[in-house]
């Protein structure tokens, strides 16, 4: 059971953004095609469908490479990845077009428009739902796999 | 006894000498601490991940544009 353990914590890791994509994507579509949103999908889905799963398979192997050596929770570990990806998806947004700063804020999508005090609330909304997610359900499948 | 029944005989004992049998018994009963496993309490939840859970659905409650925001970095 000890054999290809970092390619089953790559495996454990991209399983819950894989899945979680769904739901995702059919929100995206649902505001698209039925409410008619002007939200380019195309463009949006690089970021969920490629970097995001990578990501958490990546940071999920970077885990089981720390752990013998300085044993950080998984849920804390996984806290810490919206540190990384939190940037990225604000440059590839700024970049792609669908993110616009605004002098009282940010908008989105060009439809959601967040206030500055709530964009200084959202990295802590975020470190919560990561430090959550990969506790209970990254650390399940970690278990499953026989990784902890 | 025939020379070659002899011949079987000496590789026979040499082999059971070289390969003990097998202890196929189990040592001890596992269905106890099988049942044991089965009946344990899951692991709790600690108060303050429900704390953050509450908090999380909370703020998409009041602020339902957000999900859209979180759905993407997920």
């Amino acid at each position: 059971m000890n054999q290809h353990l970092y390619l089953r914590a790559y495996m454990a890791g991209v399983v819950v953004p894989t899945v979680l994509l769904l739901a995702g994507f059919s929100v995206f579509v649902i505001a698209r095609f039925v409410y008619h949103v002007p939200a380019p999908i195309e463009r949006l889905l690089v970021f969920p469908l490629v970097i995001v799963p990578n990501a958490f398979g990546l940071w999920n192997m970077l885990y089981v490479v720390q752990r013998p050596h300085w044993h950080v929770p998984i849920g804390l570990h996984g806290a810490a990845l919206p540190f990384v990806l939190g940037p990225m998806g604000l440059v590839l947004g700024s970049e792609l077009g669908f993110l616009r700063m605004t002098g009282n804020g940010i908008i989105w999508f060009e439809i959601v428009h967040i206030p500055i005090w709530l964009v200084c609330v959202i990295p802590f909304l975020g470190i919560a739902g990561y430090y959550l997610i990969w506790k209970y359900l990254v650390g399940f499948l970690n278990r499953v796999q026989g990784i902890e | 006894m025939k020379p070659e029944n002899h011949d079987f005989e000496e590789v026979r004992s040499a082999l059971r000498k070289a390969f003990p049998p097998f202890d196929t018994e189990l040592r001890r009963d596992l269905w106890p601490a099988m049942r044991a496993r089965l009946e344990a309490p899951s692991a709790r939840v600690p108060w303050y991940d429900w704390a953050l859970a509450g908090g999380l659905a909370g703020a998409m409650v009041v602020f339902p544009k957000l999900l859209l925001l979180f759905v993407y970095h997920l």
